[in-house]
């Protein structure tokens, strides 16, 4: 956006152009001179510099730009300046970081897409574009409707089957031939309308029929698959397994049942927030890891750990116990030389000759 | 998502320093070189381009493409990597 005034005269086509895009005004016809350019720069852009620039005037613009729709062409980005860009960009609902020489192709880029795109929606018509969406959604949605009433019909059909199965034990393949056909057909879209009803007001009957063709198709490619042997009650455990493509869905979800918290990324990586645990390059300490539950095998290891003697203590007791062994070991094995022994035995020496001493010494006393 | 490489481990394990830009997870030795003629010779030049796009991926995506014709894989790789590391670090 400049930041000054200029006559709107003086400037080019070009930049004429790209401030009328800066400004939410709806560009003229491509073809169109240069004095409808410029009566238009002077009408909005001056106008809108008389007073302050809000975003309460995004309501009149737009306005404008109703009552000619049509004249929205595609201006070459190219042309604008960084400001220009950015504010073009903005208009579109897009909001840029800041545009430098290595990031001013890409939002050239963008800002070709967005406008395109508008283009594309102004093709569909305004008005059907505010009921609708782009039809490729409503498709996805029919189909996955479609899924579900299929496995929902299919459903019902294994569960009437295995109460019939409980009142009469018939042979698959002639169950098949018999009423295979017949059957799916005779209750699927009635089963089929009123789950559609609930759900949606208008339902389909053409893909409905088609719908019912398909599963009967199903069911007839599997009575042909299923030999003559095999028990109902198998192929109705078949049928469940394959109507109801539900077990997938709930691996999907696993993750984000187990971690509800964690944000889901673009890219699908789930990844848990890192978290520097010690302040990283002597940065405070940001984050602490909160408790985590433990393990009942820990706290079971915790409760033995604190009924047990310390390590230090045991391994004492264990040396103690080893030396009192070997001395033993040793004692036992020669006996004439246990310095033991001879400890006690040079005891014992001492002491008799030690008593020796006391009687002779008392008999000595006893003569003074 | 299953798991993420090793070489996605080691790059945001760390402050990534000076490491050249072959440490980013999804960029090999070609696209390396690319980004290199193109002076993204080091980890943290392509971390610059990555903050000033906002850390917006659709943007970064169409920046790594056009500048060194990095697959969807290696895209989303490097942007992984560059998103968990400032997650980390910044």
């Amino acid at each position: 956006m400049p930041l000054f005034e200029e006559d709107p005269a003086h400037l080019s086509k070009a930049r004429l152009k790209s401030d009328l895009i800066a400004h939410n005004v709806a560009l003229p016809p491509t073809k169109s001179k240069k004095e409808v350019y410029v009566e238009l720069h002077s009408k909005h852009i001056d106008l809108k510099h008389a007073g302050d620039f809000s975003s309460d005037e995004e309501d009149q613009v737009q306005d404008v730009e109703d009552k000619d729709p049509e004249d929205a062409g595609i201006p070459d980005p190219r042309d604008l300046t960084d400001d220009d860009l950015k504010a073009a960009l903005l208009k579109h609902g897009f909001k840029p970081g800041p545009i430098v020489g290595t990031t001013r192709a890409l939002y050239e880029k963008k800002l070709r897409a967005l406008l395109q795109s508008d283009g594309h929606s102004a093709l569909n018509g305004t008005e059907k574009g505010v009921l609708y969406s782009d039809s490729e959604e409503e498709e996805e949605n029919e189909e996955d409707q479609d899924r579900e009433s299929e496995s929902e019909g299919e459903q019902e059909e294994t569960v009437e089957q295995s109460e019939q199965a409980q009142q009469e034990s018939v042979p698959v393949k002639t169950y098949f031939q018999k009423g295979g056909f017949v059957y799916p057909q005779c209750f699927l879209p009635s089963s089929r309308l009123r789950a559609q009803a609930s759900r949606n007001r208008e339902p389909a009957p053409k893909w409905n029929s088609g719908n019912a063709l398909k599963t009967s198709e199903r069911s007839q490619s599997q009575c042909s698959q299923i030999p003559a042997g095999i028990s109902r009650a198998s192929s109705v455990d078949q049928l469940s397994g394959l109507g109801s493509g539900l077990p997938h869905e709930p691996l999907k979800e696993s993750y984000k049942d187990m971690f509800p918290d964690a944000v889901t990324t673009p890219t699908g990586i789930y990844a848990s927030c890192r978290k520097p645990i010690k302040g990283a390059a002597g940065r405070p300490i940001q984050f602490a890891y909160p408790d985590t539950p433990l393990s009942p095998t820990t706290l079971e290891r915790q409760e033995v750990e604190r009924r047990l003697v310390p390590i230090q203590i045991q391994l004492v007791v264990f040396l103690i116990v080893a030396c009192l062994l070997y001395l033993i070991y040793v004692s036992a094995e020669d006996n004439s030389f246990s310095p033991i022994l001879a400890l006690l035995d040079s005891l014992s020496d001492e002491e008799r000759s030690l008593q020796a001493e006391t009687q002779d010494t008392a008999p000595l006393s006893g003569q003074e | 998502m299953s798991s993420t490489s090793q070489k996605h481990k080691d790059f945001v394990a760390e402050p990534m320093g000076e490491k050249p830009v072959m440490a980013l997870a999804g960029i090999g030795e070609v696209l390396g070189k690319r980004l290199e003629d193109k002076g993204f010779d080091k980890a943290y030049v392509v971390l610059g381009q990555f903050l000033v796009l906002k850390k917006d991926e659709e943007l970064f995506r169409d920046w790594l493409k056009d500048t060194c014709g990095a697959n969807v894989k290696q895209q989303g790789d490097c942007f992984g990597c560059l998103k968990e590391w400032c997650d980390a670090f910044l």
